[in-house]
């Protein structure tokens, strides 16, 4: 591309350049609910992203908004398209899709949109998370200890909601689907750091780093391990096979490690962050593991999350002493602070996905009684949003509504999916249901239909 | 090193046995600063800002403090949404941490320069 049309695309209307890269035929949603085969396709809903207004970047309290949904499933795109990807079935019928998504042309929108959605999806963590005064190392010591002996201390309240399910199970697949995201590209953030020269900080990080690819040894490689986990559930193993079922706080984390990995200004933040989450992934592993062997028995291939209760207790400790201590006494007082940040915006950033992802699962777990409320609800109904007619076919698509909404079926059937693979909820005419403000579902027409969406008004 | 934990919205002081801090706001930021003034320890937290914001005038004897030292000079804190952990510098936790609401004067202006 001429560096004159690359000027220009970044003086364009970041609306239009959103539009623009949304319309782009590897995004365009087609009636499939799960991608397979194909890591390239990653459907960004062209259709309504004209609802969003770019140039405001989100609040703490908007985490699960449309907006940043798609900012997040964007930046993912841009991030993911910086490492290799091939599917596993070999590259023989998608290599046009490789080649356009690798191409230049993606690349020059992702570059002139990325400051602009980077800070759209994350400076609500400027306001969120602040650092001031005189750190010292022994002080940036105690209170990292203070504050994973608290995370260490409990549950993880996501899981514990999971138990507390009347279908735990359909709970567990979702959790394992949000890690999905992550599982199946494990480490590709961290890699970014890897290169450069910082001294024995960074032969800690490679170690880590080993490890996670099971030091060499495909079979032991952590995303292979993965795979048998969710194998061993059913689940589908292509990457981004649950594109439309990913909930915004587990992309935006996997964002944030890009985002702070993209730009090496931000890389005390990054050890910060990964410390943390290191030392946390022990008791979380070790408490899913728990959980699924309560709901599967023997069925379930829990050796991934094994293998991270054991090795993370190593990895915990390894970050903690030699990565996050040894920058602060090397680089001093300055760097602690951003230290501090980065463990506590990830602190943040895990609490609101936890969050989300026990509002997703008890919605989806309580369908029936959202149905009742929305006929509750229904009768004025709030002013209409929006009215559609589906056919089936027509292309799946799966979002949030940023207030709470009722969808009303006026004719015909259409399924409502919640999640990679909960049961759908058939909803026919007359039947509406309330959607809580930053639940993710789709709808899919099983005959010709007509439905709409009103605000909840009680 | 004594911990503080507070809620920005109910508390802006912080004691722990003869010393005093309060919550300094400047420039959208909140600081934990002693509330003790360096010329002779006067409460600091009682003076007022001067109408160009960038100082804190001690109603003993007028010294002008400016928010760029007490922001330096500020305890170390971490901030997360409205919750703030502050590790205060004294106490070794022997004493009690007492947090209050007081109205701080120093984050309003009221003094010409």
């Amino acid at each position: 591309m001429a560096v004159a049309e690359a000027r220009a695309r970044r003086a364009a209307p970041l609306d239009d350049l959103v539009a623009e890269y949304a319309s782009h035929r590897l995004f365009r949603n087609a009636p499939d609910v799960h991608v397979l085969g194909n890591p390239y396709r990653r459907p960004l809903n062209a259709e309504t992203i004209g609802e969003i207004d770019f140039s405001r970047p989100i609040r703490e309290d908007q985490f699960s908004s449309y907006g940043s949904l798609t900012a997040n499933r964007i930046l993912l795109n841009f991030y993911e398209s910086e490492s290799i990807l091939l599917p596993a079935a070999g590259l023989a019928t998608q290599r046009k899709d490789f080649d356009a998504f690798y191409a230049d042309d993606l690349r020059e929108t992702a570059l002139a949109l990325r400051p602009e959605l980077e800070r759209y999806a994350f400076a609500f963590l400027d306001d969120s998370v602040d650092v001031a005064g005189t750190w010292t190392p022994e002080l940036l010591e105690q209170h990292f200890l203070r504050i994973v002996e608290e995370a260490d201390s409990t549950v993880t309240p996501g899981l514990q909601a999971i138990r507390e399910l009347a279908e735990p199970r359909d709970g567990a697949d979702m959790l394992l689907i949000q890690l999905a995201l992550d599982g199946l590209t494990e480490a590709s953030a961290m890699a970014r750091n890897l290169g450069g020269s910082y001294g024995p900080e960074q032969s800690e990080l490679f170690k880590i780093f080993i490890d996670e690819f099971g030091a060499g040894v495909f079979e032991a490689k952590h995303s292979t391990i993965f795979e048998k986990l969710i194998a061993s559930r059913g689940l589908k193993t292509d990457v981004h096979a649950y594109w439309h079922f990913y909930l915004t706080g587990s992309i935006a984390i996997i964002n944030y490690f890009n985002y702070l990995t993209d730009d090496h200004r931000r890389f005390f933040r990054y050890a910060g962050a990964l410390t943390f989450a290191e030392w946390t992934f022990a008791k979380f592993f070790t408490d899913l593991a728990t959980i699924l062997r309560e709901l599967f028995g023997d069925a379930v291939d829990t050796h991934y999350c094994d293998e991270h209760g054991h090795i993370d207790l190593h990895h915990g400790r390894m970050t903690f002493e030699n990565l996050l201590l040894g920058l602060a006494r090397k680089h001093g007082d300055e760097v602690i602070p951003e230290l501090v940040r980065g463990v506590e915006e990830i602190r943040l950033l895990a609490r609101l996905t936890d969050e989300e992802f026990i509002r997703q699962i008890r919605w989806a777990d309580e369908l029936p009684r959202y149905a009742e409320e929305a006929r509750r609800l229904d009768d004025p109904a709030g002013a209409v949003v929006e009215t559609a007619q589906v056919e089936p076919g027509h292309p799946f698509a799966t979002r949030t509504f940023d207030e709470a909404t009722v969808v009303s079926v006026a004719a015909g059937e259409v399924d409502l999916l919640v999640g990679g693979e909960n049961p759908a909820f058939p909803l026919r005419e007359g039947d509406s249901i309330l959607v809580p403000a930053g639940c993710l579902h789709g709808l899919r027409a099983k005959t010709h239909a007509e439905w709409s969406r009103s605000t909840a008004e009680a | 090193m004594t911990v503080a934990v507070l809620d920005a919205r109910e508390h802006n002081t912080v004691f722990l046995g003869d010393d005093r801090y309060f919550v300094l706001e400047d420039e959208g930021r909140l600081f934990l600063v002693h509330d003790k003034c360096p010329h002779r320890g006067g409460p600091l937290s009682l003076g007022r800002r001067t109408p160009d914001d960038k100082r804190v005038v001690c109603p003993w004897h007028g010294s002008r403090i400016t928010c760029a030292y007490l922001r330096k000079t500020s305890v170390p804190m971490v901030r997360r949404g409205t919750e703030i952990t502050a590790y205060l510098p004294n106490g070794n936790g022997a004493h009690p941490v007492f947090l209050a609401k007081r109205r701080i004067l120093a984050n309003y202006e009221g003094v010409e320069q």
